[in-house]
């Protein structure tokens, strides 16, 4: 017996997905990838993995429009990949939370026992359903008097395996009901265990040896949407893996001019521009991201744009909307150093060049990322208006 | 030495005769061996067979003075380095020995002297009481009362918990007596033997009841009532209330008796009377089970607690946790000869387990006591240890002796005593 595709595009994660998807499995991964871009070329694969990425960079619990749709097939094992090649525990860790704990969500709603069955079946568990809930206990502890019963009852093997990593007490083999060889579990228990058995499958180990990776990575970076991906999600890890203790709004309003208190990166880019000189591709995403960043109208953004020898309104228009919609965030300075769009050094930028210090850690820190530049010179700005008045403005504190 | 090389010619003949009975452990091919040969106290380990003609031409070439196997399968188990040996999964393993808990009779049997400040005492000790050091040295007899304990946690184990609980199935299960002071259980499965130390870890804490919080099983105070646990809920809650109703219904001074056992309840006299005086109403509760309000005057969570820890102590197995836990460990091969006593390690059938008695079996087939000779033998020994208590084989009491004692006993007893190390022969 297998299950159905449906339920496989709403759990891609499930092991049939190789019996389906058996051309997807015996194929080389770069040629995987390359396709799977030919197939969705709307940019809505790279929105909606970016959106799993930045929801578990920011701890949600929540993935916005989770969708049980054949991209999400593409989506689940791209998503495996990246974390194959970003190689990097916090940010594995993070994702595998927010993606099971969408599953958890998508698990909870399900109305029939008949999902869940297929997906314990499918996952090659040892458990029996009862199509008469057993009652294997009471609840004395609430005002009524709560019958215990249940459908599903799982060997205690597998329970003991799903359960390994989670510690509540509750969870202890000594305090369930084992009866028989198998344990007793409420729906929500037993979604909770697969949930935990996602996460565990998401998390890739830390491979030691960067070598292993490197080639690999190398191949997969030459598919222009893979790499542009992969920069985002480091772009966007190095933007969020500090929380920025001075918190300035740094959005584009009607009537302020933001453009003083720009990155020289930034500035270097507009200036070239200004002088109808040409930009690379990468200058463009960049300034491109960053003006969305900030929530710059799409059309002043275009607007700026004019100025390039080759400009066309139409083709612009559409490349600033598409970048609009993968949600990307701009490069952190460490891209931007090795890309050589840095202009650290050329103009002497005390921010850029020593970076700032931090109340909070009691050490100066380096700038990691252009948009905290606008935030730590909006702050400079500020105080210095304040004159002698000491007191810090700071988000809490407003 | 001399009796040494004595119980290795004893150790290899028996080999030699029995051969052909000594059993197969399932996949032999993927276990390791390991071996403690007279000459020295060292273990000889990473040995694997490819057959069981194999494994008897090594113990009658060598006659080893303990002879193990492994838990685990590997596919190298002969490699000496645990991460070469291609670990395939490992039997569930449960050791009850008496050495590792207490009985009663070790006041008897059991002795000690310290090495350091030169006392003298029985029973079970850990450490010298007089100058808290743990030099000492312990003499542990056997005894039939201690291995009818043990006889008796395995059959708790068995008919409580792997079957009713477990769900496993006889045909799974391996039962041998040690050839010393308890009982080994292995579980053949394939389900279990995918189980990590981790996993086998919530198994022991689910088989001692130890780790049992009652606070997670219902038991809490709520506007000044204590709430207690349900026998409607299957698992520990269900085993420890039916077992406090079957106490309960026992005559009163045999409770009475129970609850003020230090080794058991501990309470005080005032405790145990309030009790008595409503121990009938309490009984109407729990059975009744509508509302669990448990009232017994002087009654705190704290005397709750000590009660159900009691209650816990008496339903869980006595066993030994790290050799359940430890997924690298070596367990005495079924039908060897014990070294310390020249005992067989018996394996009996679940049904023979009933009527199974070590020292002292009728059934040849089952008898441990292999060097029982038919032509009535009898050996010269020289008493070396300073005392001896008395050691009762096949119903025949011997002893007690002290150092120097010169004594004529049969072949069976001699074997036993040198094994022992507290004798020589003259
Ligand atoms: S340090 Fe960062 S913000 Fe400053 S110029 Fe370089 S990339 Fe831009
Ligand atoms: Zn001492
Ligand atoms: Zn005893």
């Amino acid at each position: 017996m297998s299950i159905s595709i449906d339920l496989l595009k709403h759990y891609p994660w499930l092991p049939s997905l190789k019996i389906y998807y058996s051309d997807i499995a015996t194929q080389d991964p770069t040629a995987f990838i390359e396709e799977a871009f030919l197939k969705y070329p709307d940019g809505e694969l790279e929105q909606r993995i970016s959106k799993i990425f930045k929801a578990a960079f920011n701890n949600l619990e929540e993935i916005k429009d989770y969708k049980a749709d054949e991209l999400n097939i593409y989506l689940y094992l791209i998503v495996k990949i990246l974390l194959f090649v970003l190689n990097n525990k916090p940010i594995s860790n993070r994702v595998a939370n927010t993606y099971s704990k969408q599953i958890y969500k998508e698990l909870i709603e399900e109305n029939e026992d008949a999902s869940l069955y297929d997906i314990c079946k499918d996952l090659k568990l040892k458990f029996e359903y009862l199509n008469l809930p057993f009652k294997y206990g009471v609840n004395l502890n609430k005002s009524q008097r709560e019958i215990l019963k249940t459908s599903f009852k799982i060997h205690f093997t597998d329970y003991l395996k799903l359960a390994a990593n989670l510690h509540d007490d509750y969870r202890k083999l000594v305090h369930n009901a084992l009866s028989e060889g198998y344990v007793y579990v409420q729906k929500k228990d037993l979604i909770r265990l697969l949930q935990e058995y996602v996460r565990r499958k998401l998390i890739v180990e830390e491979v030691k040896d960067e070598n292993n990776i490197e080639k690999f990575r190398k191949n997969l970076l030459k598919i222009r949407e893979f790499k542009e991906l992969y920069g985002n999600i480091l772009n966007n890890w190095e933007l969020k893996k500090e929380d920025f203790e001075y918190s300035f709004k740094i959005s584009f309003k009607e009537g302020s001019d933001l453009s003083n208190n720009f990155p020289p990166c930034i500035q270097d880019i507009l200036r070239r521009i200004q002088e109808g000189m040409n930009i690379v591709h990468t200058e463009r995403l960049f300034l491109v991201f960053f003006l969305h960043a900030l929530n710059y109208p799409t059309e002043n953004i275009i607007d700026i744009f004019s100025n390039l020898p080759d400009f066309d309104r139409k083709k612009t228009k559409y490349q600033v909307e598409f970048a609009k919609k993968k949600e990307y965030t701009p490069h952190s300075c460490s891209t931007l150093k090795s890309l050589n769009i840095c202009k650290a050094n050329e103009s002497k930028d005390e921010i850029c060049l020593e970076g700032y210090y931090s109340k909070k850690l009691d050490t100066q820190k380096k700038l990691s990322h252009p948009l905290f530049y606008i935030q730590l010179k909006q702050y400079r700005n500020s105080t210095k208006n304040k004159a002698n008045k000491t007191k810090i403005e700071k988000k809490d504190e407003r | 030495m001399s009796d040494n090389i004595f119980l290795k010619r004893l150790f290899q003949a028996y080999y030699q005769e029995k051969q052909k009975e000594i059993s197969v452990v399932s996949s032999l091919e993927f276990r390791e061996f390991g071996f403690i040969p007279w000459e020295k106290q060292i273990m000889i380990r990473h040995i694997g067979f490819e057959s069981q003609k194999v494994l008897l031409s090594y113990l009658i070439d060598r006659g080893p003075k303990h002879v193990y196997s492994s838990g685990s399968l590997y596919l190298q188990p002969e490699a000496q380095h645990m991460e070469n040996k291609q670990y395939q999964g490992c039997d569930l393993i449960v050791d009850i020995d008496v050495d590792h808990f207490y009985t009663p009779c070790k006041d008897e049997h059991d002795s000690w002297y310290c090495n350091n400040c030169e006392t003298i005492g029985t029973g079970m000790q850990e450490k010298c009481p007089k100058c808290e050091k743990s030099k000492i040295t312990k003499l542990n007899w056997i005894c039939e009362k201690c291995l009818d304990v043990a006889k008796n946690e395995i059959k708790k184990l068995i008919y409580d918990f792997l079957i009713p609980d477990f769900g496993t199935d006889e045909k799974d299960m391996r039962i041998a007596f040690s050839g010393h002071r308890g009982y080994h259980l292995k579980v053949e499965s394939e389900e279990l033997r995918k189980l990590n130390s981790d996993e086998r870890r919530e198994i022991v804490d689910y088989l001692t009841g130890e780790n049992v919080s009652f606070e997670v099983l219902g038991l809490g105070e709520k506007s000044q009532m204590i709430h207690g646990l349900s026998k409607e809920n299957i698992g520990w809650s269900q085993k420890i209330m039916e077992k406090v109703i079957e106490i309960l219904n026992r005559p009163k001074n045999e409770i009475e008796n129970m609850l003020l056992d230090e080794n058991l309840f501990g309470f005080t006299s005032f405790y145990v009377g309030s009790f008595l005086n409503y121990k009938d109403d309490f009984l109407d509760v729990i059975t009744k089970g509508e509302r669990n309000v448990w009232a017994i005057e002087g009654f705190g969570l704290t005397n709750w607690k000590k009660l159900l820890r009691g209650i816990v102590k008496l339903i869980g197995i006595e066993l030994d946790e790290p050799v359940s836990i430890d997924t690298h460990r070596l367990i005495r091969y079924p039908g060897s000869l014990h070294g310390k006593t020249g005992f067989k390690v018996q394996e009996i059938k679940l049904n023979e387990l009933d009527d199974f008695t070590p020292l002292n079996e009728m059934n040849e087939k089952l008898d441990p006591i292999v060097f029982k000779s038919k032509k009535k033998l009898t050996q010269k020994l020289e008493i070396v240890e300073r005392a001896l208590p008395i050691t009762k084989i096949k119903g025949e009491s011997f002893g007690p002796y002290v150092q120097g004692d010169i004594i004529e006993v049969p072949h069976h007893i001699a074997v036993f005593l040198l094994c022992k190390e507290v004798a020589k022969t003259i």
